[in-house]
C-alpha cells in the first residue's frame, strides 16, 4: 500500500484541508520531503492529470487538485534542500504585444503548474524585449507564447526572431497556442511546438523535455 | 355563413419574469456602480469623467443614471439597408435576420470535404452564397484569410465581400486605422457619406475583453461608429465559466454590464447614434475549454436577453444561431443548429449571426449555410402560427368532399390548389421522397444535397456588379493610395 494513499486522494478530491493535514502529518511522522512531492503530490496530480484528458473528471475538477497540490506545496517549500529538483522544468508563460486575452494562457499556466511545472507568468500584452529580458532572468526550459487575435499572431513571429538576435533561441523550447494558431503556423515560425488547448499543453511540454 | 376575423397568434418564447429581468438589470447596475471597469482609452476616460463617473487612472465606476440616458438617446429602431439603398433588415420590434460569422480560421472544402485554413476566395464564395440565398440576409467574413497581408486583413476581407454580394454586412476592423479604410469604401458604394449615414448597410462588430476590460482599439472603434453614425454592436464574450461566473444570471449581468457601458461611451461620443444591443453569452465547455456553440445555454441567455428588450431596454438586439459544436455537417450539426434557430425566432431575437459555422466557431462551411437556409423556412413556417378564418376552417370544401360523390377527394378539391403553397411548408434540401427514388437519385444525404445545391448556386448565381469605377477606386484604397 502507498503510504500516502490518504494524501493522494485528498488532492485527487481537490480535499484542500485533508490533503495539507495528511502532508504534514507526513512531515511530522519523518516522511523524506522529496518524497511527500513525488510520491505523493505529483503521483497524485499525474493521475488527475490522466483522468482528465480520459474524460473523467472536468475542469474546474482538475483545477481544484492543482490549487489543492500548490496548498500542500507551501508547506513542503521551506524545507527542500539547496539543489533539490522540484519541479518538472521551468515555464515562462505570456500573452505576447497587442493582445490583451488571457482566459487560455492562465488555464494552460494552471495545468502546466499541476502537472508539476514551475511557472513564471509574465501577463498580457508581453513585447518580444520583454520576453527576451525575462528569458535571461528566469532561464526557463520552456517558453509559452499565446494570441487570440489573427491580428496579434505575428508578434509571436517577431518575439522568435527578438530570441535569435539576443542569441538566446537555442537555449530554450518554444510552444505557442490560441484560437487561430495552427500547426502549419508553428512551423512557419520556427516555434518548437504548437498545442491546440491546455490539457495538450501539458503533454507537449513533456514531449519537449524528454519527460515520460 | 358570418366572415370569423381572428388575428393569427404567432408562437412566442418568453424565459424570464419581469422580476428576474429587473433582478439582473439591477445586478448589472450595481456591477458598474460598485465594482467598475477598466477602460483604456483616454478619450472615453475623460468623457466618462466629465459625465459624472469616478475615475482612479484607468478603473471607472459608473452611476446608474448615465445607463439611463444613454438608452434614452439610443435609437430604438436600427434599419441596415442593401448596397443600392433599398430597406434590407428593418431590427424593429420581433424582427428576425439571419446571417453568417466572421473570422473562421478552416473552411470545410466545398470540393473535397477536407477541413483547411480558410482563404481570401472563401470569402468570396460565402459571400457569393448568401447573396443567392433567400433566407439569409446579411453576410459576415466567415473567414480569416492567410493569403492576405495581416496588417490589412479585415480590409481586404471588406472589399472581398463588396463585390460579391449586395445584402446588408456585419463587418469586424482592427482598430480606428483599418475602419477608417472601411468606412471610405462603404462611402463608395453607397455613394458618399451622406447616403452612407440615412442608408447604412454596414454594421460594425467589436468586442471588449470580458471581464470588465475596454481595450484602447476596441473603444476607437466605438467612438468611430458614433461619431459617423455607423450601426455597431459591441457584446463582450462573458461566457459562463469563462469570462464570467458559471452561473447564467451572472454572466448575463456582467455581460450586460459590458454591453452597458459600451453604449454609454457610444451615446457620449454621437447622441442619437445605432447601437445595437447585447452581449454574447455562451459557456466554456468544462471539458474541453471551447466556447460552446450549439449548447442549450446560449440559445437560453439570449432569449431571457430578448424578454429584457422588452421589459426594460427597448433596443434591438444582437444574436447567434445556426452554428454547432461538431467537426463535420452531421446529426449534431442539424440538431444544434436547429435548435438554435427556432428558439432564436421563437424568443423575437432581431440580428442573428454566426450560421454555418461548425467547430465551436473555428471552421466554416457552404453546405451548413445553404442548410440552415432551409431550417430558417423551417422555422419560419412554425412561428407564423395557424391563421383561423373561414378560407382556412374550409368548412365548405369538407361539404364539397363529403358530397362529392365517388372519387371526391380533397386534393382535386379546388380549395387544395388555390391555398397548398401557403398551407403547407414545401422543403426543398429536406428529403420526403420514397425509399426508391431516394435510392435512384444516388442515396445522397442532407450534407450531399446541400453541397450540391451550394455548388449550384456558386456557379449560376449572378451578383449584380458594383459599377467599374466603384471598383477601382475601391482597389485604390486597397492599395493604400
Amino acid at each position: 500500500m502507498n503510504e500516502f494513499e490518504a494524501l493522494e486522494e485528498a488532492v485527487s478530491k481537490g480535499d484542500i484541508k485533508t490533503a495539507v493535514a495528511e502532508t504534514q502529518r507526513a512531515l511530522d511522522a519523518g516522511s523524506e520531503v522529496k518524497s511527500i512531492l513525488d510520491k505523493g503530490l505529483i503521483a497524485a496530480m499525474d493521475k488527475v492529470g490522466d483522468r482528465y484528458s480520459k474524460g473523467l473528471i472536468f475542469v474546474p475538477q482538475m483545477l481544484r487538485s492543482a490549487k489543492t497540490m500548490q496548498e500542500c506545496m507551501k508547506l513542503l517549500q521551506p524545507l527542500f534542500q539547496e539543489g533539490d529538483v522540484t519541479s518538472k522544468g521551468k515555464v515562462l508563460i505570456g500573452t505576447v504585444k497587442g493582445d490583451l486575452h488571457d482566459i487560455g494562457k492562465n488555464l494552460v499556466g494552471m495545468m502546466m503548474g499541476g502537472a508539476g511545472f514551475d511557472i513564471t507568468d509574465l501577463g498580457v500584452d508581453i513585447p518580444p524585449e520583454k520576453f527576451v529580458q525575462k528569458i535571461q532572468e528566469v532561464e526557463p526550459d520552456i517558453v509559452c507564447m499565446s494570441a487570440l487575435l489573427s491580428t496579434t499572431m505575428p508578434s509571436m513571429s517577431r518575439t522568435i526572431e527578438a530570441m535569435q538576435k539576443a542569441g538566446i533561441r537555442d537555449k530554450v523550447k518554444v510552444m505557442i497556442g490560441g484560437a487561430p494558431v495552427t500547426e502549419k503556423y508553428a512551423r512557419e515560425i520556427k516555434a518548437d511546438s504548437y498545442a491546440s488547448d491546455a490539457g495538450s499543453a501539458v503533454s507537449k511540454a513533456k514531449e519537449l523535455l524528454g519527460i515520460l | 355563413m358570418k366572415p370569423i376575423d381572428i388575428p393569427t397568434f404567432q408562437p412566442q418564447l418568453k424565459v424570464l419574469s419581469r422580476e428576474q429581468a429587473l433582478a439582473i438589470h439591477t445586478a448589472a447596475l450595481k456591477i458598474l456602480e460598485k465594482i467598475g471597469f477598466k477602460m483604456e482609452h483616454p478619450g472615453a476616460l475623460e468623457m466618462l469623467a466629465n459625465a459624472g463617473c469616478q475615475i482612479s487612472h484607468d478603473w471607472v465606476r459608473l452611476p446608474g443614471h448615465l445607463v439611463k440616458e444613454a438608452l434614452g438617446s439610443a435609437p430604438r429602431q436600427i434599419a441596415l439597408y442593401d448596397h443600392k439603398g433599398k430597406k434590407a433588415m428593418p431590427l424593429t420590434n420581433g424582427n428576425h435576420f439571419y446571417g453568417t460569422g466572421s473570422d473562421a480560421t478552416f473552411t470545410l472544402d466545398l470540393g473535397t470535404g477536407e477541413r483547411r485554413r480558410a482563404i481570401l476566395k472563401d470569402v468570396a464564395n460565402f459571400a457569393k452564397l448568401v447573396d443567392g440565398l433567400e433566407n439569409i440576409a446579411f453576410a459576415m467574413s466567415m473567414a480569416n484569410p492567410e493569403d492576405v497581408p495581416v496588417e490589412n486583413i479585415y480590409v481586404h476581407v471588406f472589399a472581398e465581400m463588396v463585390k460579391n454580394t449586395n445584402k446588408p454586412i456585419v463587418f469586424i476592423a482592427d482598430s480606428g486605422k483599418d475602419i477608417a479604410k472601411i468606412y471610405e469604401m462603404a462611402c463608395l458604394v453607397a455613394g458618399g457619406e451622406d447616403k452612407l449615414r440615412s442608408k447604412p448597410f454596414i454594421l460594425n462588430y467589436s468586442e471588449p475583453i470580458s471581464p470588465l476590460r475596454f481595450p484602447q482599439n476596441v473603444v476607437e472603434k466605438l467612438i468611430f461608429c458614433a461619431k459617423k453614425k455607423i450601426p455597431i454592436c459591441l457584446p463582450s464574450g462573458s461566457n459562463a465559466g469563462g469570462g464570467a461566473p458559471v452561473t447564467l444570471a451572472g454572466a448575463m449581468a456582467l455581460g450586460i454590464a459590458e454591453n452597458l457601458v459600451g453604449l454609454v461611451v457610444h451615446q457620449l461620443a454621437g447622441k442619437g447614434s445605432p447601437f445595437l444591443f447585447g452581449p454574447n453569452v455562451s459557456v466554456l465547455d468544462m471539458k474541453s475549454t471551447v466556447v460552446s456553440y450549439g449548447g442549450p445555454e446560449w440559445s437560453l441567455t439570449q432569449a431571457a436577453l430578448a424578454d429584457m428588450r422588452d421589459e426594460v431596454y427597448g433596443l434591438p438586439i444582437w444574436a447567434f444561431a445556426g452554428a454547432s459544436d461538431a467537426k463535420v455537417m452531421d446529426a449534431q450539426a442539424g440538431a444544434e443548429a436547429m435548435f438554435s434557430i427556432l428558439s432564436a425566432m421563437l424568443s423575437r431575437c432581431n440580428l442573428i449571426h454566426d450560421i454555418g459555422f461548425l467547430e465551436y466557431g473555428s471552421t466554416s462551411s457552404l453546405e451548413m449555410v445553404t442548410m440552415v437556409n432551409e431550417l430558417v423556412a423551417m422555422s419560419r413556417f412554425f412561428t407564423e402560427g395557424i391563421p383561423v378564418n373561414n378560407e382556412t376552417l374550409a368548412l365548405e370544401a369538407i361539404e364539397r368532399v363529403i358530397n362529392g360523390g365517388p372519387g371526391s377527394i380533397f386534393l382535386t378539391d379546388d380549395h387544395t390548389f388555390k391555398y397548398f403553397m401557403q398551407a403547407q411548408f414545401l422543403p426543398k434540401l429536406l428529403d420526403r421522397s420514397r425509399y426508391d427514388s431516394w435510392e435512384e437519385a444516388g442515396a445522397k444525404d442532407l450534407y450531399k444535397r446541400c453541397n450540391i445545391e451550394a455548388r449550384r448556386i456558386l456557379s449560376e448565381h449572378q451578383v449584380e456588379p458594383k459599377p467599374a469605377e466603384v471598383l477601382q477606386e475601391i482597389a485604390g484604397v486597397l492599395q493604400g493610395h
